[in-house]
């Protein structure tokens, strides 16, 4: 530890600076603002809305990671069983074909698919991991990682069975036509309804993490899992704990993902959730806020590519900043918070 | 610990059994049980069956594009099996479905026709559907010298030396064995270009193609010859992968297009494109090549059922085929009455009618070849029907009208047909509605 001879002002600050890290937050927040300025307040709008859904997919990634450090190759394809779950939901348990009558049943029914798919799909996400992930807990690192991409294939297989090869529509239970005018600019309810409810869960989920017991028990099993358990935490369930969070969140996301665009399909889990992971990665894994930062910097880098012209460089960008960030800032945006550092 | 044990081993057996079923190309599912209509050996002198192979995309999304295809071959074998045959054969048509996880996939076309090719009883194939399984299964077929005839596709790099053909045909470069009844997209893009243009009075397009053999290269020949006219164009590409086009549609706003032309096939996200047009508040005219033209809003997988009876009005569309030919309305009666008890796809599609065309090409061909080797045995009869197809001296009366090929394997009459939109068919979900056709022949 060196001492300064400096005045102690320009140190403090400095120290405050990296400690808070606001360099990454001021980074996004840059990037946010030119996609603003030079592509207009449209896309920014379309930035935020995939980027929110994005950052609620990366969220399992990054929480799985941080406890038990497996890539859940699966969490995509979880993702894309929510979206179906919520069409069931949707047009066989709610019987819903279209647009609900009014804003507040519109809420409602949202509401209700939303609870019933994080639910099931938080179930979901346990038993995959009662069953595939926890024996092989103290296995090598590949084999539950190898596991992983096998649970991917199974879902896929179900849900191709189920619902056949074909995309399918869902119901847009918000219109994409209802729109309002905000200081000038058209912007469609769903995409105010989508970024607010994925920022909402993401505070909720960071608040849940610091503050609660069950949060503290994830942060230190995270941390360093024996000590964790020598202080009586239960590991087992706080595992499952955190399994069922991020496949509900990845649920919910799916839900979303049904009413914006209208059409849903047994390969979503491969595109997004091979983004999403990206986003994972480029906040930091392991990093909550880091996942959520990372969603919205991938939806302004997608957005980027297709209003400069070239939208077929687009996925492609979007790999190049993955591969960048493991190139020069492997910690990601955020680094690690919960990692082997002594 | 014996327990978990043999509880991974169950699990990993699941696994392993998961992922050697995954993603593998389905077989083909019957399209009402019309598989294999040669059944006795009644009739005089019978010498067995031949076999017609048919090649399609018949699952997932393209099924809007092959099962219509596939059944008007159907039809045309049945017809001429309950006819008595051809010089003593039966015929049999043996399909292959190439639809891989909802899309078409080069790799399993290029297998199937292999298959095709090893089974010596195969005396010509009627398909692909899309140019670009095409582009794998021409110079297979070119190889073992197996007539190949398509109802559907238009990229003119299969035919045109000027294009590439050439390089399908290295392993016999006098051999043609592949011709079309379609027209091609050196005629099908500018077509839609003088449509949009003169017909809809477009003047400004958003041109965006999917980024395939045959969106690109038909978006390519529509550019040219709408700037050609004097209209100004946005030419954007979207993989064919491409769910959200949310940011595309923001960024042409800007350029106010007064149309738009989509060069892909639906199942690259041609059905979602238009609703989120629509979406974005631009209910301008969506145009498109064959690609958008399969099925009204009851098929699943058409471009009107993926975007909804409300976006789906004011489209319009070509096909490279004939549209309203002589025979037609005796046609969709026959193809009704034989299919009216499939689940899906009971009336004809775009290219029933090509589909049918090709059958009967092919068979044409047989007998003419018959007529001189009536002893012949199946490989000098695979070569026969060939030759016999690919020779301009020869004509063939079908469905379509009279068609005879050229030295390239084009049809000497391409036409195309022009639709659009009609919201009351389909019952009330949507249906294309022919609106003229124009024959491009001798230019």
């Amino acid at each position: 530890m060196t001492t300064s001879t400096l005045s102690a002002k320009p140190n403090a600050l400095v120290e405050a600076f990296q400690r808070r890290r606001v360099g990454p937050y001021l980074f996004v927040i840059g990037f946010g603002l030119a996609v603003l300025f030079i592509f207009g307040p449209e896309q920014f709008i379309n930035a935020l809305t995939k980027g929110g859904i994005y950052a609620l997919v990366a969220l399992g990634y990054t929480m799985v990671y941080g406890i038990i450090e497996l890539i859940n190759f699966a969490h995509g394809d979880v993702f894309m069983v929510g979206a179906f779950v919520s069409l069931f939901v949707l047009t066989s348990v709610l019987g819903q074909q279209g647009p609900a009558a009014d804003p507040l049943m519109m809420l409602v029914i949202i509401g209700i698919d939303c609870l019933i798919t994080g639910v099931v799909m938080g179930v979901i996400g346990m038993t995959i991991e009662r069953f595939a992930y926890r024996p092989l807990r103290n296995a090598p690192r590949l084999a539950p990682l190898i596991t992983a991409i096998g649970v991917s294939f199974i879902l896929i297989n179900i849900i191709q069975i189920l619902y056949g090869p074909s995309p399918i529509n869902t119901p847009q239970i918000i219109p994409p036509t209802a729109r309002v005018e905000i200081a000038g600019v058209s912007i469609g309810w769903i995409n105010i309804f989508i970024i607010g409810l994925s920022v909402a869960l993401m505070v909720g989920l960071q608040v849940f993490v610091s503050r609660t017991k069950l949060g503290r028990a994830m942060r230190s099993t995270a941390q360093d899992r024996e000590a964790a358990q020598l202080m009586g935490v239960d590991i087992n369930r706080t595992i499952a704990a955190t399994f069922f969070i991020g496949s509900a969140l990845a649920g919910v996301a799916g839900v979303v993902q049904g009413l914006y665009l209208g059409n849903i399909s047994f390969t979503l889990g491969f595109q997004s959730g091979l983004k999403a992971f990206t986003a994972a990665v480029l906040g930091g894994i392991g990093n909550i806020a880091g996942a959520a930062l990372g969603g919205f910097v991938i939806g302004f880098v997608e957005v980027s590519a297709a209003a400069s012209g070239f939208n077929v460089w687009g996925q492609a960008a979007v790999f190049v900043v993955l591969i960048m960030t493991l190139i020069f800032r492997p910690s990601g945006l955020l680094g690690q918070q919960l990692g082997e550092r002594a | 610990m014996d327990r978990k044990k043999l509880g991974a081993l169950a699990f990993g057996a699941m696994l392993v059994a998961a992922a050697c079923s995954a993603g593998s190309g389905s077989p083909a599912p019957t399209a009402g049980g019309g598989e294999s209509p040669a059944a006795t050996d009644g009739g005089s002198a019978s010498k067995g069956t031949l076999k017609i192979g048919v090649s399609l995309p018949l699952s997932g999304g393209p099924a809007a594009d092959g099962q219509p295809t596939l059944k008007g071959a159907i039809l045309a074998v049945e017809e001429i099996n309950a006819a008595g045959g051809i010089g003593g054969y039966m015929l049999e048509v043996v399909q292959l479905d190439h639809a891989v996880n909802g899309k078409y996939n080069e790799q399993q076309g290029a297998a199937d026709m292999q298959n095709f090719v090893s089974q010596p009883d195969v005396i010509g194939i009627v398909g692909p559907y899309n140019s670009a399984v095409a582009k794998v299964q021409i110079p297979i077929g070119n190889s073992a010298g197996l007539l190949q005839c398509s109802p559907a596709n238009t990229n003119m790099s299969l035919t045109l030396p000027e294009f590439g053909a050439l390089d399908y045909r290295k392993a016999n470069p006098d051999k043609i064995t592949y011709i079309r009844v379609a027209a091609n997209d050196t005629i099908q893009g500018p077509a839609m270009a003088d449509y949009a243009y003169n017909t809809l009075g477009l003047k400004n397009l958003l041109v965006v193609d999917d980024v395939t053999t045959f969106g690109k290269g038909v978006a390519d020949t529509f550019q040219a010859a709408f700037e050609g006219y004097g209209g100004t164009v946005n030419r954007q590409a979207a993989g064919a992968d491409t769910v959200d086009f949310n940011d595309l549609i923001t960024a042409a706003k800007s350029k106010n297009p007064d149309g738009v032309y989509y060069g892909g096939v639906v199942t690259s996200g041609g059905g979602l494109f238009l609703k989120q047009l629509r979406q974005q508040g631009l209910a301008i005219p969506f145009t498109g090549p064959d690609g958008i033209n399969n099925g009204t809003g009851k098929n699943a997988g058409s471009l009107f059922q993926i975007a909804g009876p409300e976006a789906s009005k004011n489209t319009f569309s070509t096909v490279a085929a004939i549209g309203d030919f002589p025979a037609k309305k005796d046609f969709d009666l026959r193809f009704t009455e034989r299919f009216k008890d499939d689940a899906d796809f009971k009336t004809p599609g775009a290219y029933s009618g090509p589909g049918y065309a090709c059958t009967t090409i092919i068979a044409d061909s047989l007998k003419g070849f018959l007529e001189s080797s009536p002893d012949a045995d199946q490989a000098a009869i695979r070569e026969g029907v060939r030759a016999w197809a690919t020779d301009s001296s020869h004509s063939f009366e079908t469905v379509l009208g009279t068609e005879v090929f050229d030295k390239n394997g084009d049809t000497t009459q391409p036409y195309i047909s022009f639709y659009s939109e009609d919201p009351a068919g389909g019952e009330g979900t949507g249906a294309w509605k022919f609106e003229e056709q124009r024959n491009y022949g001798g230019q």
